[in-house]
């Protein structure tokens, strides 16, 4: 259970003592330091910091939306949102039968479109690997991308997903969040639509207040506004 | 303008899509302005100054007013120079270093279309003829980027020189001394405002957006002057326009850069 | 009383300031963290006259790539000044001056930066000068650090700088324009505040040893109340009225 919740920022001192330091955090001397804006949380035996901005950074298994950048005859280029490329190899589209001569790339996905894939591996010395060949990923074709701050995620799906069902029945959209900041927003009418885009940037915006959650279902509520 | 990342062909596909049906991405109508907010005097310390914020593309222009020598061949005319700089914040694909032909186009763009329209009666601004003259400064800098920099850069320079305020300089002994008293307005004779439209498929549509701008086919940019003359003219892009799109787009133009200049006249009495 | 110019009065008999202010009150500063919509990470700040805007990207990919580092990310700063941000125009090309303090606030903002967390990517710095007035690269390492921060690059701790110096043999903080020409000793800082080091340190001008000890410690402490306003634009970004 995390005890004593602060805003800190960079260089701000957490606490002293003989905690472990883990995400956004350093040990100096005994001093345990932030190194990002965020919110500092103090185990029994660890500190870490929640941060509230800054770019994605993959971990293994995250969803995430890419954009594809370019492709060999061998694999694909995929834009992360992040400064890491992802890497998607042909077999992973083709099968383990794919043979370079015969299977072309951009017959399955070109440059420019998007897809929901998963980070199948990564450390930090080399790009990371990544998948599309379960069932809920693969190419998205419809649906409109919005941007928000990686950070903000979590925000947006709310605990255990409250937030973002709250918004998907008041709209009817289909929302799918990946974890590097990219959203993709489908719903059957333009309202809905654009009443659930208007409640991804408030919170991305927003993140901040307390009580966020009720903000976003007065706005879904009132009607007739876009 | 700079090399744009790769739009994603989904949105693309849904620019298209929306334009068959007559609508935009962001919900404006074709002929629609995006939301125009203009500061002005924001660099107290330059002769005039505006910032210009055209949806979330934003251009600050500095004035400055300083005597200078005149071109050997026109000793009675004072110096008007405009630039355009894209500065490397305003977008993560700008680069550092010279600038690029889209930037050296959008400079000298800029600079024609008030430069034609005769904004600045340069005839007025003569120290002592064929010696010294008057040299007036503006330099545009894009500061954040969302397609559609020359119409931001045009008001911009517009606005910071409708608003600028230059002392009186006397020629004593061999050389430009300030004069005193107030400074004055400078001899201003009309009010430039560029309309740009872009053509994406077969439909036009006015002050395209950052996405628009990139998916586009051809652009056009018109001045028209106080008296709803055309003064400068720019095409660009690699598709062309038919007859009759030209034409109609110069109507659009000025009926458009009427209503932009009631916005930046009010403007410049709010700042007055 | 002055310096080189004999006729401008740079601090009267009352211990007051050409600006009116006394000998140890900084100018009006104001910062504001984010702004930018394209940047990673922004920052605007008002030191006195002085404006500056701080656009800050990365860690992104480093072009050409032999200009990468295999073991750490790389830093790069760009101090430019507007044609209309001095009083007589400046030609918007790069000056000497200008690169002077690009590498001056770079290696000022190294020690706080994590790189080593991101080898072979860069993070980029640019740092425009809208309005200029005495002091402004220690305005803009403060304000870099902030939109630093801003873009969640990871930091050791913060950075804030002021100008300490001398005028009229006396030791004051926050040196304007007018105490910069005419006045005897104009020292920039930028410090650590969390680590307690000085990263920014340069001097113009003459000092005797003790006049030395006592424009630094005027300096750090004056680091420290602008660390307070870097602290004040975060939290009214991130933190709402809630912040510590």
């Amino acid at each position: 259970m995390a005890d004593k919740r602060k805003y800190v920022i960079p260089g701000d001192v957490i606490t002293t003592g003989p905690f472990r330091p883990e995400q956004n955090v350093i040990l100096d001397g005994d001093k345990i330091i932030s190194t990002t804006i965020g919110i500092s949380e103090i185990y029994d035996d660890s500190v870490k910091v929640i941060p509230l901005t800054g770019m994605y950074i993959p971990k293994i298994d995250d969803l995430v939306i890419a954009k594809v950048n370019s492709h060999t005859s061998l694999s694909w280029e995929l834009d992360i949102n992040s400064c890491y490329v992802g890497f998607l190899p042909a077999q992973d589209v083709f099968g383990r039968d794919f043979s370079a001569h015969a299977d072309e790339l951009s017959s399955k996905l070109k440059t420019g479109d998007l897809v929901a894939a998963r980070i199948a591996n990564f450390d930090r010395t080399r790009d990371p690997l990544v998948t599309i060949s379960d069932r809920d990923l693969g190419q998205i074709d419809s649906g409109e991308l919005v941007e928000i701050s990686p950070s903000k995620v979590p925000r947006l799906i709310g605990k255990r997903g409250t937030m973002i069902q709250m918004i998907e029945m008041a709209t009817d959209a289909a929302i799918t969040i990946g974890q590097n900041g990219w959203v993709v927003v489908s719903c059957e009418s333009p309202e809905g639509l654009l009443k659930a885009k208007k409640a991804i940037k408030m919170v991305n915006e927003q993140a901040h207040i307390v009580n966020l959650t009720d903000q976003v279902k007065e706005m879904l509520e009132l009607k007739g506004e876009s | 303008m700079a090399s744009v990342s790769v739009l994603n062909e989904l949105r693309k596909t849904q620019i298209l899509e929306l334009l068959e049906q007559g609508k935009r991405v962001d919900g404006r109508a074709l002929d629609e302005v995006r939301e125009l907010s203009i500061e002005v005097n924001a660099i107290p310390k330059a002769n005039g100054s505006a910032r210009i914020r055209l949806g979330d593309t934003e251009v600050i222009c500095g004035v400055k007013i300083q005597p200078d020598r005149p071109f050997p061949d026109t000793g009675d005319k004072g110096l008007f120079i405009c630039t355009a700089e894209l500065l490397p914040l305003s977008h993560p694909t700008v680069e550092t270093g010279p600038p690029q032909p889209p930037v050296i186009e959008l400079a000298r763009v800029t600079d024609r279309g008030i430069r034609e329209s005769h904004m600045i009666d340069v005839s007025q601004l003569v120290i002592e003829k064929d010696k010294s003259v008057i040299g007036v400064f503006a330099d545009n800098v894009v500061v954040d980027y969302d397609g559609n920099l020359f119409d931001a850069c045009s008001y911009a320079a517009t606005m910071a020189l409708l608003t600028s305020k230059t002392p009186k300089w006397n020629w004593t002994d061999e050389k430009p001394v300030i004069a005193e008293g107030e400074d004055t307005q400078l001899p201003i004779m009309t009010i430039p405002v560029s309309v740009t439209m872009a053509k994406i498929g077969s439909h036009i549509v006015v002050d395209p957006n950052g996405d628009e701008w990139a998916c586009m086919d051809a652009r056009v940019t018109i001045t028209s002057d106080s008296d709803g003359n055309i003064c400068a003219l720019q095409k660009g892009g690699s598709d062309g326009f038919t007859l009759d799109e030209i034409v109609k787009c110069g109507e659009t133009s000025v009926k458009i850069g009427a209503q932009i200049r009631e916005k930046l006249k009010a403007a410049q009495q709010g700042g007055q | 009383m002055g310096g080189r110019d004999a006729t401008m009065v740079l601090l009267d008999e009352n211990g007051i300031r050409c600006d009116g202010r006394k000998i140890d009150e900084p100018r009006r500063i104001m910062i504001r963290a984010g702004g930018l919509k394209n940047a990673d990470g922004s920052a605007y700040i008002e030191f006195g006259d002085n404006k500056i805007l701080v656009g800050v990207f990365g860690p992104r990919d480093v072009h050409p790539k032999h200009m990468s580092n295999t073991d750490t990310g790389i830093l790069r700063v760009r101090y430019h000044m507007e044609p209309f941000s001095v009083g007589e125009r400046k030609n918007p090309a790069p000056s000497r001056r200008e690169i002077e303090i690009s590498k001056v606030i770079k290696e000022a903002l190294e020690p706080a930066v994590m790189l080593e967390k991101f080898p072979r990517t860069a993070v980029d710095v640019f740092i425009e000068i809208l309005q200029a007035d005495g002091g402004t690269r220690c305005a803009a390492l403060t304000a870099a650090s902030v939109a630093l921060a801003d873009a969640g690059i990871p930091m050791r701790d913060m950075v804030a700088a002021i100008a300490s110096g001398k005028v009229a043999d006396t030791i004051i903080l926050d040196v304007n324009n007018e105490e910069d020409q005419a006045g005897q000793a104009d020292m920039p800082i930028g410090y650590m505040p969390s680590a307690e080091k000085i990263t920014l340190l340069q001097l113009d001008g003459v000092l005797t040893p003790e006049e030395y000890k006592k424009c630094v410690q005027v300096g750090v402490d004056g680091c420290k109340l602008v660390y307070e306003l870097q602290k004040k634009a975060l939290n009214d970004k991130y933190f709402g009225k809630k912040g510590d």
